[in-house]
Formats: C-alpha cells, structure tokens, sequence
C-alpha cells in the first residue's frame, strides 16, 4: 500500500479515534447514578446509533453491551473496508482473527454438550473474518466433526489444526486438545504470515503479535506452577517465537515451586512490573490480578502504536486496541454501576490509555 | 377416658400399665437427650459451612460480576459451555438413633485449570477464577446437603418424640393414675359396704339368736 492510501484510511482512523471517549467523558459515565442515566449520556456519543438498535430487542444493561458489541462488529468491519491492499488487510485481520478463534471456540463447545444452536449463537461475535451468517452455518452443524469438515470444506486455515487434533480429542474427550491446537495454530499461523520480508507495517503486527505469545506463555506458566503440574514436554504448553522470553527461559520459568518465584525471574524482563502487584496477591496466587497487570501491559503497548509512523498500519492497530479497551472500560462501568460497585473498585479494573 | 370395671385385677393391669408408659416415658427422654445432642453435633459443622459457604457464595458472585465487566457476559457463557455436565452423586442411607439419615457420596467437583475442558490461553485468569469459586461452593453445598438432611430428619424426630414425651406425662399417665385412683376407690368403697354388711347381717344374727335364747 502506498502512503497515499494510508493518508486516506490513516485520517478517517484519526477522525474516528477522536470520538474515543477520553479519561473526563469515562469519568463523566462513572458518575452516573443509574444505566438509565449511562444510556442517556452514551445516546450523546458514537454508541448512539447501535443503541437506538438494540433498544427496539433490550432493555438496562443487556442494551448497552449488545451496542456495544455490535459497534465493535460495525467499527472492525469498517476498518477493513478502509483498505484495499491485501497485505494490510491480512495484518488487520491477524489482529481480528481472535475473534473468530474465539467464536469457532464457542461453537465446539455448544456441540460437544449439544446444546441448541440458538444459545450458541448468543454467544457469538462475529468481529473476525468469519461474518454472522457463516457461523450461523457452523452452529447448525450437528456435532464438533461436521463443524471442523464445514470449516475444511470452506478452505478456512483453522481446519487445519482442528483436523489434525480431531482424533486424539474423538479418544480423549477433551476439548483442551481442540482449543490449545487452535490458539497455537493462531500464533505461528500469523507469526509465519508476518515474518520473511522487512516490511515496516508487517513489524509493528508483528511486534505486537511476540508479545502477546510472552504474555500468553506467561499465563501459562503461571497456571501450570499454581496447579503444579508435572510438565514432561515444554513444547506441548509453550509457543515459541515470543518477543522478550526465550523458549529456555519459559521452561525454566516451568520448573519454578510458587508464583512468586515466576515474578522474581520477570524482574529482568519487561514483564517486571508483575513485581508491582499486592504481596497477598502473590501469596494466594491470585493469577487475575497478575494477568489483569499484563492485559494492561498489553492494550498499553497496543495503543502506541499511535505514536509510530501515521502513514503505516501503526494507526489502524493503535485504533483498535484502544477501541476494544473503551468498549471494555464502558461495559466496566455499566456493570458497576448495576451493581453499585464502589468507585475505586470499578477505576482499580479500568485501563485508561 | 374409658371406662373400667372396678376390680382388683383391673386395678393391677392399670398399674402395670402405668408402670410401662413410665418406662417408655424415660425410655423416650433418654432417646430425647441423645438425639439432642447429635443434633447440636452437626448443626455446629452445618453452622460453619453456612458461613463458609455464604462467605465463598458472596465471593464467586463478585468474581462472577468482574468477569463479565471486563470479559462480556459473551466469553463467560461461552466458557460455561465447556465446562456444563451433570453432576452424579451415589446416595445411601444410614441410622441415627433409629433415625434414617441420608449418607451423600464425597464427590470433589472443583478441578484444576487444565481439567475444565477449556484452553487456558482462551479463557482469562477472571473467568478461571469463577470457575474455582463456584466449583467450591458447589462442593460445600454437596457437603451441606447431607448435613442438613440430617439435621432436619434429626429436628423431626426430636420433635416427634417431644411431643410423644409430653402425650404420656400429661395425658396417658396422668389418665392411667385417674383411673387407678378411681379402681381403687371403688374397690374400697365396695370393701366397706361390705364390711358393713357382714356387720348388719352379724348383728342381725346376732339379735335372733339372742331372742331364740329369751324364747327358751
């Protein structure tokens, strides 16, 4: 893509991003006593149009999050649009192809406890490749193994993994075996579409992608030494190709006796801010609030991207981490407010950017 | 209260009656005692796991609300899916103090991270959390189940036998005692009529004898 197009797409994203709601709009909604008074005060901004929708179905809290999904949806969709190169678009879509990660997620696990395709579909949200009437298709599907031939039948990649693990799952009945094939298949699928030519664009994705797969190994780790698992194959947990540990650092990290020890070894790492966390915390091994911390890592590193070169996919990825971070940040405080959490409570899980 | 031939061998079937609910009576209070305490045993651990269980029941509920703030209530039923199944428990019985109570199988439902059926990278450490805490409170409510069955069959039977207690020292023996009293009255009362009648007929005996001597 040449500058020109990104100039383009670039100031629309600008435009759009100015309609991000800052930390005074957030704190103007916090302080609203009730969601009628939140969904008065979101009427005033870009949510206006999804909740004038979703106000014909919901009413109260369900309003708000069902527009704000589908402004997720709406915005995310528009963003692709934006461009025509296919090479752009296949960073923007590794970006947004989580969703689809997590809605092929839902509907595996809707078969496996064959529950009805209406409560699968509740629990979809087609912000990725795979648009509503495609996972429609997929959730009217009989079991997992005709969800994985249709997925096959469609060309999509992620039947790939799914085919290969289908067996062992078939043997197991384990849906682990299923979903870890397809996060990994995510992270070196992307990682390998990213890597190979010395494309500006490509490395900021790219950046981005290694530290989500240290943050996910991170998390892995973590969960592994609280539940003390014995690891006999370190391959089969981590992913390899992270940004700031290396694969013999992570097993390392693997062999650690309590949570604490992990944090001490993240100390020489960016990751040493996990050392900032409540002793308690540590002590009783709260992984939230350690994962909470890396998620905050995470959106924060997302959203500087805005600081890099305005005519690069910098700013389209910059968007939409801050954007998936308000939706995030709105939904906070309209579940708050419902359930009067106090004001510090509700600001300790907020992540302004 | 049923009426009784004034004999001596219903005086002694009454009196061997009432010796019986006595027997029963204090056979019942001492059956009383011992379930009382029983019930106080378990209702100290049925008390406790209320506690616990209302203390875990707040804490799954806040974890639960924080997770759908920051997840979507979309991510966090998508993981329930994963997580759904039955819960089978075995149920037998056992006696206490003749008292049935039901005896509920240990069954531990909390699981690990990785035993929830879900990809741990796919589901945050919150949802986790939720998982934990509702997987514990559901232990708990096995637990309590079974206490509390037994607690409620004990409290019955003790009222039951309160109220079987109270029937024999206020009414049946009370009523048994009246009507030994009222035997014994009229037993004596027929003794002294005829005792007195012996006395008429001696004296009237006596008298014609008296006047058969004056004749000769």
């Amino acid at each position: 893509m040449d500058e020109m197009d990104y100039s383009h797409a670039n100031a629309r994203l600008r435009a759009m991003k100015s309609r991000l709601l800052g930390q005074q709009a957030l704190d103007e909604l916090i302080n609203k006593p009730d969601i009628d008074a939140l969904i008065t005060a979101l009427e005033e901004t870009a949510y206006r149009t999804e909740l004038q929708k979703a106000g014909i179905e919901h009413t109260g809290i369900i309003r708000i999050e069902t527009a704000l999904r589908r402004d997720l949806v709406y915005t995310f969709r528009k963003i692709l649009r934006f461009f025509r190169e296919e090479e752009e678009k296949i960073s923007i879509r590794i970006i947004l192809n989580r969703w689809d990660l997590q809605n092929i997620k839902t509907i595996l696990r809707g078969k496996k406890i064959n529950a009805h395709h209406d409560e699968i579909q509740e629990n979809l949200v087609p912000a990725g490749e795979l648009d509503y009437a495609a996972l429609i298709e997929l959730s009217q599907q009989p079991d997992i193994r005709a969800v994985i031939d249709l997925l096959a039948t469609w060309r999509i990649e992620y039947a790939r993994p799914l085919t290969r693990k289908l067996q062992e799952y078939l043997e197991r009945r384990d849906l682990a075996i299923l979903e870890f094939a397809l996060d990994r298949f995510y992270f070196e699928n992307a990682r390998s579409a990213l890597t190979g030519d010395d494309n500006y664009s490509k490395g900021i994705v790219l950046d981005l992608l290694k530290t989500e797969i240290d943050v996910a190994n991170i998390r892995m780790v973590l969960r592994v030494v609280r539940d003390k698992i014995y690891v006999e194959e370190p391959g089969d947990y981590l992913i390899k190709g992270g940004k700031y540990l290396s694969f013999d650092q992570l097993v390392q990290m693997l062999a650690a006796r309590s949570i604490e020890d992990i944090v001490k070894e993240l100390i020489q790492t960016p990751y040493a801010f996990l050392a900032g966390v409540g002793r308690e915390d540590l002590v009783f091994e709260r992984i939230s609030v350690l994962e909470r911390e890396l998620e905050r890592f995470m959106i924060k590193k997302g959203c500087s991207s805005f600081l890099k070169d305005p005519l690069s996919i910098a700013i389209p990825v910059g968007y939409i981490w801050a954007k998936q971070n308000e939706v995030t940040n709105i939904r906070i405080i309209a579940r708050s407010i419902m359930g009067l959490v106090p004001e510090a409570d509700m600001r300790r899980v907020m992540t302004y950017v | 209260m049923e009426q009784a031939k004034p004999t001596r061998m219903e005086l002694i079937r009454v009196k061997n009656q009432i010796k019986l609910a006595e027997q029963g009576k204090d056979l019942l209070r001492q059956k009383m005692d011992a379930l009382i305490q029983e019930f106080f045993l378990i209702m100290r651990d049925v008390s406790d796991s209320r506690f616990e269980l209302e203390a875990i029941d707040a804490s799954a509920r806040h974890s639960l609300h924080l997770a759908v703030a920051v997840d979507d209530s979309v991510a966090v039923r998508s993981a329930a899916l994963a997580t759904r199944r039955g819960v089978y428990l075995d149920i037998s019985g056992k006696n206490i103090m003749g008292v049935p109570v039901p005896v509920l199988e240990k069954k531990v439902i909390s699981k690990g991270t990785f035993e929830r059926g879900y990809s741990v990278l796919g589901v945050s450490g919150r949802i986790d959390e939720v998982a934990e805490k509702f997987e514990r409170e559901l232990d708990l409510i096995i637990a309590l189940a079974e206490t509390e069955t037994s607690l409620r069959r004990l409290g019955e039977e003790i009222q039951m036998n309160r109220r079987r207690v109270n029937a024999l020292e206020q009414v049946v023996i009370p009523e048994l005692k009246e009507m030994a009293k009222e035997i014994k009255i009229a037993i004596e009362e027929r003794e002294r009529e005829d005792l007195f009648r012996l006395k008429k007929v001696k004296k009237i005996i006596n008298r014609r004898k008296e006047a058969e001597k004056a004749e000769a």
